[in-house]
């Protein structure tokens, strides 16, 4: 696919298309930007190559500067115990393009996609350090649900069981990325604005202990979805990779 | 555009202290992963200097570079449980977010700064974090390498790029360019760039 029609008279059409790298540069913008992130989850090799990108552009980061912080973690910390609705920081949060990329999971709730921009919002985090739980095949005792993620493409289906008691999610072994990247579980609840639950092991059973906003948002009905993302999960807490499976939750 | 005070070479310790740096701060992400108050207060003494330098690069002025830091620590403590230690350096995790958090701060703002920043405060000592690994060193310098293979202007474009967090019209605006220009010499620098790294 061409990319969009650039206009200039500085030999511009005969330049390579290198949107991929544009991407993970940062320098695209408006709807070249919006383009280039719908293709993201259109097509899985071109987000492994601005993937790929990344990885080229990351060794830079070493060389960034330091520079003496001000103390502001008192004031973070703060934050993190305010109450559930309080607005991150000072920032303008505005919707992003990256809002619109969306369609596919957004479609499968009632909620139109602009629901997905209201994502800088804290929720009370109580303190607690859960063990993780073992794998295991035992039945819990309480409520539980379930969901078969299903791959857009081949593949086995991720069988996904959520006990409520426990506060737990455990996933049958999943073959859904490739080593250089991470599949990343999101919950999509009725507002339609996904949360990241995790990253999925690359070999194995995944066993995820949720967090207390979280388990509030698992519900039959609710939406579970994988992402691809760059190794170790999505570093912007949207998604940004393609979904490559999903499945609806359903009591058992 | 000569303004790359970046290029200077960390200064370089024995690899036993940075092992031990780089594996605190692992172990400090991974245990803020698990709600930890004090290893988060630990992770914010050990980065904070590296990611406020991220943040007042691309916001450009001090009062936002400390909100857009106070909401990348906030997204830190939210993302720390999604963070594979086996899989990703921990400070390319980190800086990415306080990256993406400032461009979105900037491109809200419809900042346009047309000179780079003059009043920055003074550069600290990165040392500890500059050099994470063997692994870390031969990207870096493979990646310094192919650069040098560019010309001068796809290569400052590219950076500044990088480092300020500006689009191709920023770009051909600070350069006085035609916007197709600036793309032609960025596209072209970056395909050169993929050659040699991927070549």
């Amino acid at each position: 696919m061409p990319p969009p029609a650039g206009v200039g008279p500085e030999g511009l059409e005969d330049a390579p298309d290198m949107t991929a790298a544009e991407l993970a540069l940062g320098v695209l913008d408006g709807e070249e930007r919006a383009v280039a992130l719908r293709r993201v989850l259109a097509d899985p090799d071109f987000a492994r190559e601005v993937e790929r990108w990344r990885g080229h552009l990351a060794p830079w980061f070493d060389q960034w500067p330091a520079i003496a912080a001000p103390d502001i973690l008192a004031r973070v910390e703060r934050s993190l115990d305010q109450a559930p609705a309080a607005p991150v920081a000072s920032l303008v949060t505005r919707p992003r393009p990256r809002s619109a990329i969306w369609p596919g999971v957004a479609a499968l709730s009632s909620i139109a996609a602009a629901a997905l921009l209201v994502v800088l919002v804290t929720r009370p985090l109580a303190p607690m350090s859960p063990p993780q739980p073992a794998p295991s095949v035992a039945a819990p005792l309480a409520p539980t649900l379930v969901a078969s993620i299903t791959p857009e493409g081949k593949g086995t289906p991720v069988t996904a069981i959520y006990d409520k008691n426990a506060g737990t999610i455990r996933l049958t072994e999943a073959s859904l990325t490739s080593a250089d990247h991470s599949a990343e579980l999101w919950v999509i609840p009725a507002d339609g604005t996904p949360h990241s639950l995790g990253v999925l092991r690359t070999q194995g059973a995944t066993a995820l202990t949720l967090r207390p906003e979280n388990r509030q948002r698992i519900a039959a009905g609710a939406v579970l979805a994988v992402t691809v993302e760059p190794v170790g999960g999505s570093p912007s807490g949207l998604p940004t990779g393609p979904v490559v499976a999903k499945g609806v939750l359903s009591p058992v | 555009m000569t303004d790359h005070p970046l290029d200077a070479p960390a200064p370089s310790g024995t690899p036993s202290p940075e092992a031990a740096a780089r594996a605190r701060l692992v172990d400090a992400l991974v245990r803020t992963g698990e709600e930890d108050r004090a290893a988060f207060r630990d992770l914010y003494a050990l980065t904070s200097a590296k990611l406020f330098g991220v943040c007042y690069r691309i916001c450009g002025e001090r009062q936002a570079a400390e909100d857009v830091l106070h909401d990348v620590y906030l997204t830190i403590w939210r993302r720390a449980g999604a963070y594979d230690p086996l899989r990703a350096s921990p400070i390319t995790w980190l800086a990415t977010i306080a990256r993406n958090r400032a461009i979105d701060w900037q491109r809200a703002q419809k900042i346009r700064r047309a000179t780079p920043i003059e009043d920055a405060p003074p550069v600290i000592d990165t040392a500890p974090l500059a050099s994470e690994s063997m692994l870390q060193d031969e990207a870096s310098d493979l990646l310094h390498g192919c650069l040098q293979g560019l010309e001068a202007r796809q290569r400052d474009a590219i950076r500044t790029a990088f480092f300020d967090g500006v689009t191709y019209a920023e770009l051909a605006e600070r350069q006085s360019i035609p916007l197709g220009t600036m793309k032609s010499w960025v596209r072209r620098g970056l395909a050169k760039l993929k050659e040699c790294l991927e070549g």
